[in-house]
């Protein structure tokens, strides 16, 4: 469970609205008079300034504005939670409804949209003038007209989750609907509509100190809008009597305050998209460097010493350490691991395009001769498309959902070559479609009407519009099936061989690499476990990881042959062993193996890993050798 | 396996969709298509074995699943579950039934709940069927389903919430929680695909230890020939809604007797670059089930078509011991 903590303009609001709660429990103790209680009083009493007696001075009927003050906030309060409750229970009850059923939901929403287009205020005088202002009709009409929002949010939200595979499951196990909605909505739907509620206090607060200003409020009870009703209509400002304008006003934005700030922290703890945005401004680095040798020219890509951290609750966690491979013009490396392993962060964070919480802390990344890792923010948009261009995971939400698929090809090679022409752009646009298979009459088609395999061609035509040096594909083939899988690999291959580029193919398929890749990284725990020519790893894998993953995986040559698993599973980030990351699953596991981390040994021509039983009579890999 | 009766028999079972028709379509006098998302499928599962299904996306393989659990109804033919015709039991009766008939379904991080407890997930289907007598009964049945879905001891994972275990843990809770009904079928859904390649086997494994020591028979559905080889006793190749090749696991893939399922077993890749082998890869997607081609569903993606094959629609033939497939050649 995420761990429950309140930003600090949430702790402001609680502690606003609970110092509100004590004063209108405690009204007869903190107030020093009683201001239901009858008095004489003579015009001497009347708009009295503030002073040691009246600590905010007396109103227009001679009675001490702060203790009036102090009850007020008993009915703000009591309509607040009352009316919201009410929209609570309305609300939320129909946005359940709505959004399970889906055609008695269409109605009911109908019928939403009717009250959110009549004008709140309005109506809420019309009808407490009608039924006459008691306090119980107040609550009765704020609470009834209040939950159209909730019942829009809940809804919304229970669309989202009925759609859960959770749901479908239990329904494929035979569950009612009664039961599905109470065990299994409800519950998801709870923490968004509470947050919401907040919210809809401090509408509620704020409706019946409007009505009451305009006269409309319980003739028989003191609140802070009455409090403003009579000091205008009774001549304060005539008599410059600030103290009796002025704290019931600030009493009313104090309280609407509290519940907003509560409200919004509540929505950014249940919804933490909310707070930070992919689009934020990037962080100035704080890289540490690994080295400082020269690049070498046969290279067109050499990581080394890569770490990434992410900020968390707990601090920050390290997702990939001192990770550090090459890449040669022309060859194609595939980075494999399973998920977790800190393959996709490598990349991505060479690459500069991690998350706003992720953030590259030690390393090297050298591409052409630049470290990327230093590079100024346009040094390295004028690099990305044109030089690298990456390939995401999941082509649907990396192609504008709205735009032509050939718009969108268009439009990427002008933004980086301006001095191409639209018409060019359309023909290399055109060709470039036609080139990984998409015929020139489905160039102006949306990405949805597209299936999976001809949206990753498609994704792959925006990858090569500016012809880049090196292209990352990012699990480029994991959610298709296995002939779309095959298709789209011999496009990639045939594309890397016609284009004289570089690859980085990042995938957790062992079969895709040994049928593309020149080079292999394998990654384990956000650290390379091994790395070489794939020829050779494949052939003798040294590193005890490697070994049974390949074990793991089917071979079709030898159907016969049962899979063999690897106990346990991998290291969470929080709980990264201290030695070896592999140790707790490694079969050949020693007791140095559990306490230090091993180097990279040279395990043959061209490959090494980090494995101590490398150690003899191998040598560790130095830092600047090839690997 | 195949002398024993089956606990489930699929005769002929046929399902079709009218494609949604917008206003215009009516005003253009466009003609209703018609989906014939499962075309013709018979096959039978006895106790104890794994009948993989293997397929494309939009093969039908999935629609198939939802016809034998009953969520929706064949146009033709009949699912039987134990004897009993699936289309002849009342409401009643086909909740009983559902009890045997148990699903697992691809994805394990979406299929739990995230706010339930290991316990509660495993006791719902029974609570939901009203199964145990009392809580007693309850404990002692989800702690057995645990156990049998290979999480022992139970006590271990009777609170956690499902974002404490693996991906591996989490699947077996799924299993659990079907076992909980002690079923008679058990249909797995891409049951690893979404998982970690080294933990696979582990969960392959456990559904073929199911089969053979509770008697369950298993039904495997699943895009990739690779995962199911070493873990089912029969495949069925499905393409376009029929059965195309159907035989022991062995045989299919040692001999395959249709191009289709050669075409798929090629492109399974090789984990060894030293055997990099040039794939027949097919050309194009499966195609739309609303326009099958006349003759062989499969000649105009075939790279061994030849002009019989536009006219004749191959039926099911016999290629060898309990192996069918549906293919010109295997007469010419």
């Amino acid at each position: 469970m995420r761990r429950f903590r309140l930003s600090p303009m949430g702790i402001v609001g609680v502690a606003m609205i609970l110092l509100t709660v004590i004063v209108a429990v405690f009204a007869p103790l903190i107030a020093p008079y009683d201001p239901y209680e009858t008095v004489r009083v003579t015009i001497m009493d009347i708009y009295q300034p503030p002073s040691a007696l009246h600590w905010l001075g007396t109103d227009d009927g001679g009675k001490d504005v702060f203790s009036a003050l102090v009850y007020g906030s008993r009915v703000s309060l009591i309509v607040g939670f009352a009316a919201a409750f009410i929209a609570l229970v309305v609300g939320g009850a129909l946005g359940l409804i709505a959004g399970y059923y889906r055609k008695l939901g269409g109605a009911i929403m109908r019928f939403t949209d009717f009250f959110l287009v009549i004008p709140d205020l309005a109506l809420l005088i019309v009808i407490v003038a009608v039924i006459g202002p008691s306090l119980g009709n107040i609550i009765l009409v704020i609470g009834l007209l209040g939950w159209t929002t909730t019942a829009r949010l809940v809804r919304s939200q229970t669309l989202s989750v009925r759609e859960r595979g959770f749901v479908r499951r239990a329904r494929a196990v035979g569950a009612s609907d009664p039961h599905i909605l109470s065990h299994h909505v409800f519950p998801l739907v709870l923490p968004l509509m509470l947050a919401n509620t907040v919210l809809v206090i401090s509408l509620a607060i704020l409706s019946e100190s409007t009505l009451a200003f305009i006269g409309l409020g319980d003739p028989l009870l003191i609140s802070w809008g009455k409090m403003l009703n009579l000091a205008f209509t009774r001549g304060a400002v005539s008599a410059g009597a600030w103290w009796a304008l002025l704290p019931p006003g600030l009493a009313i934005v104090w309280v609407v305050l509290g519940t907003t700030l509560l409200g919004t922290a509540l929505e950014e703890l249940l919804n933490p998209k909310l707070i930070r945005h992919h689009l934020e401004k990037e962080k100035p680095l704080k890289v540490r460097p690994a080295s400082l040798l020269p690049p070498k020219p046969e290279l067109i890509l050499e990581v080394r010493g890569l770490s990434v951290g992410y900020e968390s609750p707990g601090g920050v966690l390290t997702a990939v350490e001192d990770v550090g491979f090459e890449l040669r013009r022309g060859e194609v490396l595939g980075l494999v691991g399973e998920s977790g392993c800190g393959k996709t962060t490598a990349v991505m964070g060479a690459l500069r395009l991690l998350p706003p919480s992720g953030q590259v802390t030690a390393g090297e990344v050298l591409f052409e001769g630049q470290d990327l890792t230093r590079l100024d923010a346009d040094s390295l948009r004028d690099l990305r498309w044109k030089r690298l261009a990456v390939v995401f995971q999941g082509a649907m939400n990396a192609l504008n959902p709205v735009r032509r698929v050939g718009d969108q090809i268009t439009e990427a090679i002008r933004l980086h070559e301006p001095s191409v022409s639209q018409g060019a752009a359309d023909d290399r646009a055109k060709r470039l479609l036609q080139r990984v298979g998409i015929g020139p009459e489905r160039i102006n088609d949306y990405p949805h009407t597209l299936s999976g395999g001809m949206r990753q061609r498609a994704m792959i035509a925006l990858a090569l519009a500016c012809e880049p040096a090196l292209i990352i594909a990012d699990e480029p083939t994991t959610a298709l099936d296995v002939m779309i899988q095959a298709q789209i690999l011999e496009l990639l291959a045939e594309l890397v061989d016609e284009m004289d580029m570089s690859m980085i193919v990042v995938t957790h398929d062992l079969g895709v690499v040994a049928q593309t890749c020149d080079r292999v990284v394998v990654m384990y725990g956000g650290m390379v476990a091994e790395q070489g020519l794939a020829a050779e790893v494949f052939a003798s894998p040294s590193h005890p990881y490697t070994q049974l993953l390949l074990e793991a995986f089917p071979d079709m040559d030898h159907p016969d042959r049962p899979l063999v698993a690897i106990p346990g599973a991998p290291p969470r980030l929080n709980e990264l062993p201290p030695g070896c990351r592999f140790a707790p699953r490694c079969p050949f596991v020693f007791d140095r193996c559990r306490t230090e981390q091993p180097p990279l040994y040279w395990a043959g021509e061209s490959s090494a890993a980090s494995c101590f039983l490398l150690e003899a009579p191998l040598q560790p890999v130095g830092d600047g050798d090839d690997v | 396996m195949s002398e024993r009766t089956p606990v489930l028999e699929v005769e002929d079972i046929a399902v079709q969709f009218a494609t949604s028709r917008s206003m215009f379509d009516g005003v253009r006098r466009r003609p209703v298509r018609v989906v014939r998302a499962v075309d013709g499928v018979s096959f039978t599962v006895a106790p104890g074995e794994v009948l993989a299904v293997v397929g494309e996306s939009g093969c039908g393989k999935t629609t198939t699943a939802n016809l034998i659990l009953g969520l929706i109804p064949p146009t033709s033919g009949r699912v039987v579950v134990a004897g009993d015709d699936l289309a002849m039991l009342d409401k009643d009766a086909m909740r009983a039934k559902r009890r045997r008939l148990q699903m697992i379904f691809q994805d394990p991080y979406e299929s739990l709940n995230p706010r339930m407890k290991v316990g509660d997930i495993v006791a719902e289907p029974l609570r939901v069927h009203k199964v145990p007598t009392d809580r007693a009964d309850e404990r002692h049945r989800v702690e057995r389903a645990l156990v049998q879905a290979g999480l022992s001891p139970p006590d271990v994972y009777w609170d956690r919430h499902p974002h404490q275990l693996s991906g591996g843990q989490r699947q077996r809770v799924v299993i659990a929680a079907a076992l909980a009904l002690e079923p008679q079928v058990l249909i797995a859904d891409e049951p690893v695909s979404m998982l970690d390649v080294s933990i696979r086997a582990e969960i392959l494994n456990l559904l073929a230890r199911l089969a053979s020591e509770q008697g369950i028979a298993v039904l495997m559905i699943t895009h990739d020939l690779s995962t199911v080889a070493a873990y089912s006793h029969r495949v069925a190749v499905m393409y376009l809604g029929r059965v195309v090749e159907i035989g022991p696991t062995t045989e299919v893939l040692t001999s395959p007797r249709h191009p289709y399922t050669e075409a798929l077993l090629s492109v399974v890749p090789v984990p060894d670059p030293a055997r990099r082998t040039r794939p027949i890869v097919l050309v194009g997607e499966t195609p739309d089930p609303s326009r099958i081609a006349p003759g062989c569903r499969f000649h105009p993606r075939c790279p061994r078509a030849f002009d019989q094959c536009p006219i004749v629609d191959p039926p099911l033939e016999t290629v060898g011991t309990d192996h069918l497939a549906a293919c010109l050649l295997n007469s010419r």
